[in-house]
């Protein structure tokens, strides 16, 4: 069912449950997922994602369900029993009621591409096809995603608040491998893009082809400080960690946010500026739905300004009780994991530098690094100190050449600290697909961090 | 709903000359999510999830589609689109997939319960989360923030096979903890959380658990720890032996362990989201993983557990088998068509999180065997020099599961075989097989215990699982420790 479908659903059963206060949110996430591996594609799925989030209040006690059945009378149903519910809560501090019909909405990017969301698993197959040759003809071991999603979502509210929407999303992520789960040489390519037909799969597949070949016969490197040049695959996965931490207002009124008691402070480099910008009309930067879960229209937020600390992120509970207004980032809970708030499309500012190379051209002696993995920003959220390590392609940089490969290393530091010895940036930006791409994307230029601190080598031999 | 529409699509594929096997598997979700924050309630939750998984191996490979609708014609039409897609992919595919029969399946599996939690009444719930979090808050300016969770999920599980499995399980999966902040004049902050981290511990159990586990009878030493941790100091760098506390060894199977013998990820089936394994199968019965103390074992059959079941999603039996036998790597996780590639049965570990994803190996109970230390407070009594780490904070390992790094909540100094002094923002880092070839003591009986992990990620797109590990302290001989601040 398409968005304008949801709505109109949406109103006939919030009309017809006879609740005075009620919130209805409908989604329907169609996935076509092919998952490759060991040079196979192994993993060949049509998910369907349906979900209805309902609230409902009385005066200020709020019950939520969350559903995956979104026929008319399981609805109806679930918005009685929600209200039964809020019965039996207590009341909510400085809860402002759900979004008004005067609520204002803003513009609404077009991210529907009738070609992503009609892709059949044959196309799919023919798309990954040259995909797999290409890596067995270069002698490696392919893994990897091609994904081509459409979401309708709507919401409305009993006091007249109606919103809807239809996006597509299509992403592909590939690796060319030495071996096919031992670790070595690798080499990653991925793009994310709302039409199937802009996914540029040949040059990704060489791309992780090259690195994979570079990455052949990796030295050993001491722990210790070093400049480095990262990808903006490497610079998102560090964004995520600093979006989980810092900018919602929850983690600021509980003091742990590196942001709390600090804004108008400097908190990095005068160069950074990052921006939640859910509305990027750019097709390879911007996703999801223009509104947020309580139908507040999403909006560019200056999050840090020249390394100043500038605003944080609010739902409508939240920005009464702090007296601010909603940003519109409320997110909408998924079955087993709750909503929350935060960004979902958080954008590093881009620099001036032309391209890779130039930022390479800076280094002594340093690290180029491709990715990053299972990076955790929780060791002391009020400095952003965070832990994780080198991932497909990570090589040494020599008088201004990327040379040859490193085995993998463990950094921890300081992302905002590191930011603050950060002077170089690409001109050019790129979205970074992840898991939740149909919501949002984060975006960042490379970057060149000066005296990033490594604790750490892995792969050393496993002796038998 | 009826039968008929699962037996009507089974019987359709039945008839398909190039099925070669297929699973019709409803799942039927209910829950509740409760959450009180600072005196207000932040989350009152009702949950509902219903729907039908078809996996097809078709002529040479997989297919899967799912369907929220579970009539007997959507379930016919998920049926057909299964099999289209495998036949599509079957157009890539070099090799048919290896998939050896298996026998029927057939019985019913429940959640043994004392008290069924859905039969408490919802103000009941919140109101045992409520005090404990007006308790953390008080006394004390620098208490910043408390809060305490409360999770239930009732699943009924169907499974039918082309080969005659017909399975039926009922889980009721808990979890529940609380947590304070803490904040010093000069803006750093500290976290003291109980019984453990992410989530609190998970259980199959019933309300039984949450009168057990005694949230306000640990306000006042969560409260006492947490302050005292704002003007402890911080870890020391070094080289020290090391004592992890039972939560935290569990974490430490979880990743160190659990993660790396899952077979899928070994022979590169997960790379594009978790990576590989150096546990590669031309090390089994060779590759010395830890000392000879350490025996870890998977078993889907523990009661209580939060990993176990009857069945796993192949219709496969739960069993217990050893992955680690007196420190030397013995088998796998495994699913039917992994185990086939080693010339090995499966070891029954295929789960799906729900029923729109396809079943991938997870982990069951892994859990390491108690061991002839005594209690904590014996293995406290026992070292000379060193540091009690105790409920993690952060964590980190490399994409083959080698290097690892944790940090934990709180730290204690031992010296002369007594606790001394506090230490705050422990971190502690090492190499997989060299740090449980260090483990030099564990805890017995007494201090054993069965943990559980709510949500542990693996798959593409991501599934979060039910797991648990089972584990008593244990001792480690020359880590690498420090602080994360």
């Amino acid at each position: 069912m398409r968005a304008e479908g949801l709505l109109t659903l949406s109103k006939e059963v919030l009309a017809s449950a006879g609740e005075a206060e009620a919130e209805l949110y409908l989604r329907v996430a169609e996935r076509g997922c092919a998952r490759f591996a060991i040079g196979e594609l192994g993993q060949h799925m049509q998910l369907a994602e349906p979900l209805a989030v309902v609230r409902v209040a009385r005066g200020a006690r709020v019950a939520e369900t969350v559903t995956s059945r979104l026929d008319r009378d399981a609805l109806i149903d679930a918005v009685r029993a929600t209200g039964r519910a809020a019965t039996l809560v207590p009341e909510v501090e400085a809860f402002p009621g759900f979004t008004r019909g005067d609520e204002p909405a803003g513009p609404s990017p077009d991210r529907y591409v009738a070609a992503t969301a009609r892709a059949t698993p044959e196309e799919r197959v023919e798309r990954l096809a040259p995909v797999l040759t290409a890596i067995r003809d270069a002698g490696l071991v392919s893994a990897g995603m091609l994904e081509t999603t459409s979401v309708s979502e709507a919401m409305a509210t009993t006091g007249g608040c109606a919103r809807s929407h239809d996006g597509t999303v299509a992403s592909f992520r590939v690796w060319a491998l030495a071996t096919p789960g031992a670790g070595g040489a690798a080499g990653y390519g991925g793009q994310v893009h709302g039409d199937i037909g802009a996914l540029r799969l040949a040059e990704e597949t060489e791309r992780a082809i090259r690195v994979c070949r570079m990455s052949r016969e990796p030295a050993s490197l001491d722990a210790g400080s070093y400049d480095v040049v990262m990808e903006p695959e490497a610079v998102t996965e560090l964004l995520e960690w600093l979006a989980a931490i810092a900018f919602a207002a929850p983690e600021v009124e509980q003091g742990t946010s590196p942001m709390a008691g600090r804004l108008g402070e400097r908190i990095t480099g005068d160069g950074v500026d990052l921006v939640e910008d859910p509305l990027c009309d750019d097709p390879a930067l911007g996703f999801g739905a223009p509104f947020d879960r309580e139908g507040t229209w999403k909006r560019r937020v200056p999050l840090v300004e020249n390394g100043v600390a500038r605003a944080i992120l609010y739902d409508r509970t939240y920005a009464a009780r702090m007296g601010a207004v909603s940003t519109g980032s409320a997110q909408l809970p998924a079955l087993g994991s709750a909503g929350g708030l935060g960004p979902t499309s958080l954008m590093l500012g881009a620099g001036t530098a032309a391209g890779v190379d130039d930022l390479v051209a800076g280094v002594k002696r340093g690290l180029y690094v491709c990715r990053l993995h299972y990076v955790n920003g929780l060791l002391d959220p009020r400095r952003a100190v965070m832990t994780g390590l080198t991932r497909d392609g990570c090589f040494l940089v020599e008088n201004g050449k990327i040379g040859r490969a490193v085995g993998n290393m463990r950094f921890t530091d300081s992302l905002l600290e590191g930011l603050a010895r950060c002077d170089g940036m690409t001109r050019e930006r790129k979205a970074v697909p992840t898991w939740w791409s149909d919501s949002g994307a984060f975006v960042s230029p490379a970057v060149r961090i000066r005296g990033w601190r490594f604790n750490g080598k892995s792969q050393e031999p496993v002796d038998l | 709903m009826t039968d008929a529409p699962l037996h009507a699509a089974l019987a359709w594929l039945r008839k398909q000359p190039d099925v070669r096997y297929a699973e019709v598997r409803l799942v039927d979700d209910g829950g509740e999510r409760l959450r009180v924050r600072d005196g207000r309630p932040e989350q009152v939750t009702a949950e509902a999830s219903r729907g039908v998984g078809i996996r097809v191996l078709g002529a040479k490979t997989w297919g899967f589609a799912c369907s929220a609708d579970t009539g007997e014609g959507a379930l016919l039409a998920t049926a057909a689109r299964a099999l289209a897609i495998a036949r599509a992919s079957g157009a890539v595919a070099r090799t048919p997939v290896a998939f050896p029969e298996q026998a029927a399946s057939r019985g019913v599996y429940e959640t043994p319960l004392a008290v069924d939690p859905f039969t408490i009444p919802l103000e009941t719930k919140l109101a045992a989360l409520d005090a404990p979090v007006r308790a953390l808050r008080s006394g004390d300016d620098r208490l910043k923030s408390a809060e305490a969770w409360m999770d239930w999920t009732r699943q009924r599980k169907r499974l039918l096979t082309t080969e005659g499995t017909d399975v039926t399980q009922t889980f009721t999966f808990g979890a529940c903890g609380m947590n304070v902040f803490a904040s010093s004049a000069d803006g750093s902050s500290q976290r003291r959380s109980y019984p453990t981290w992410q989530g609190g511990d998970g259980f199959q159990a019933g309300w039984e658990r949450v009168t057990a586990l005694d949230l306000p009878g640990n306000v006042d030493r969560v409260k006492d720890e947490v302050l005292a941790l704002l003007t402890a100091p911080l870890c020391p760098a070094g080289t020290r032996t090391l004592l992890l506390e039972s939560s935290q060894v569990a974490l430490q199977i979880h990743e160190s362990c659990g993660h790396p013998t899952e077979l899928d990820r070994a022979l590169g089936s997960e790379i594009s989201l978790a990576g590989g394994s150096f546990m590669q199968p031309g090390m089994l019965g060779k590759l010395r993983y830890g000392s000879p103390l350490v025996t870890i074992v998977a078993d889907a059959t523990s009661a209580g557990g939060n990993g176990t079941f009857g069945w796993d999603d192949e219709g496969v039996p739960a069993g217990k088998r050893a992955l680690i036998e007196r420190g030397v790597f013995v088998d796998y996780l495994s699913s039917r068509e992994t185990a086939a590639a080693l010339g090995r049965p499966s070891t029954g570990t295929m789960r799906a999180d729900g029923w729109n994803r396809t079943p991938i190996i997870r982990m069951v109970n892994v859990s390491l065997d108690a061991g002839a230390a005594g209690t904590l407070e014996d293995l406290v009594a026992d070292t000379d020099d060193g540091l009690l780490v105790a409920t993690d904070k952060s964590w980190s390992i490399d994409d083959i599961r080698l290097n690892f790094q944790f940090s934990c909540e709180i730290a204690w100094e031992i010296k002369h075989g007594k606790r001394t002094r506090l230490l705050r923002d422990p971190f502690y880092t090492g190499i997989t097989p060299r740090f449980w070839g260090s483990c030099d003591a564990i805890c017995d009986e007494r201090d054993w215990r069965l943990w559980g992990i709510t949500s542990c990620g693996k798959g593409d797109p991501m599934q979060v699982m039910h797991v648990g590990h089972g584990a008593s302290a244990a001792r480690f001989r020359d880590v690498t420790v420090g602080s994360a601040s």
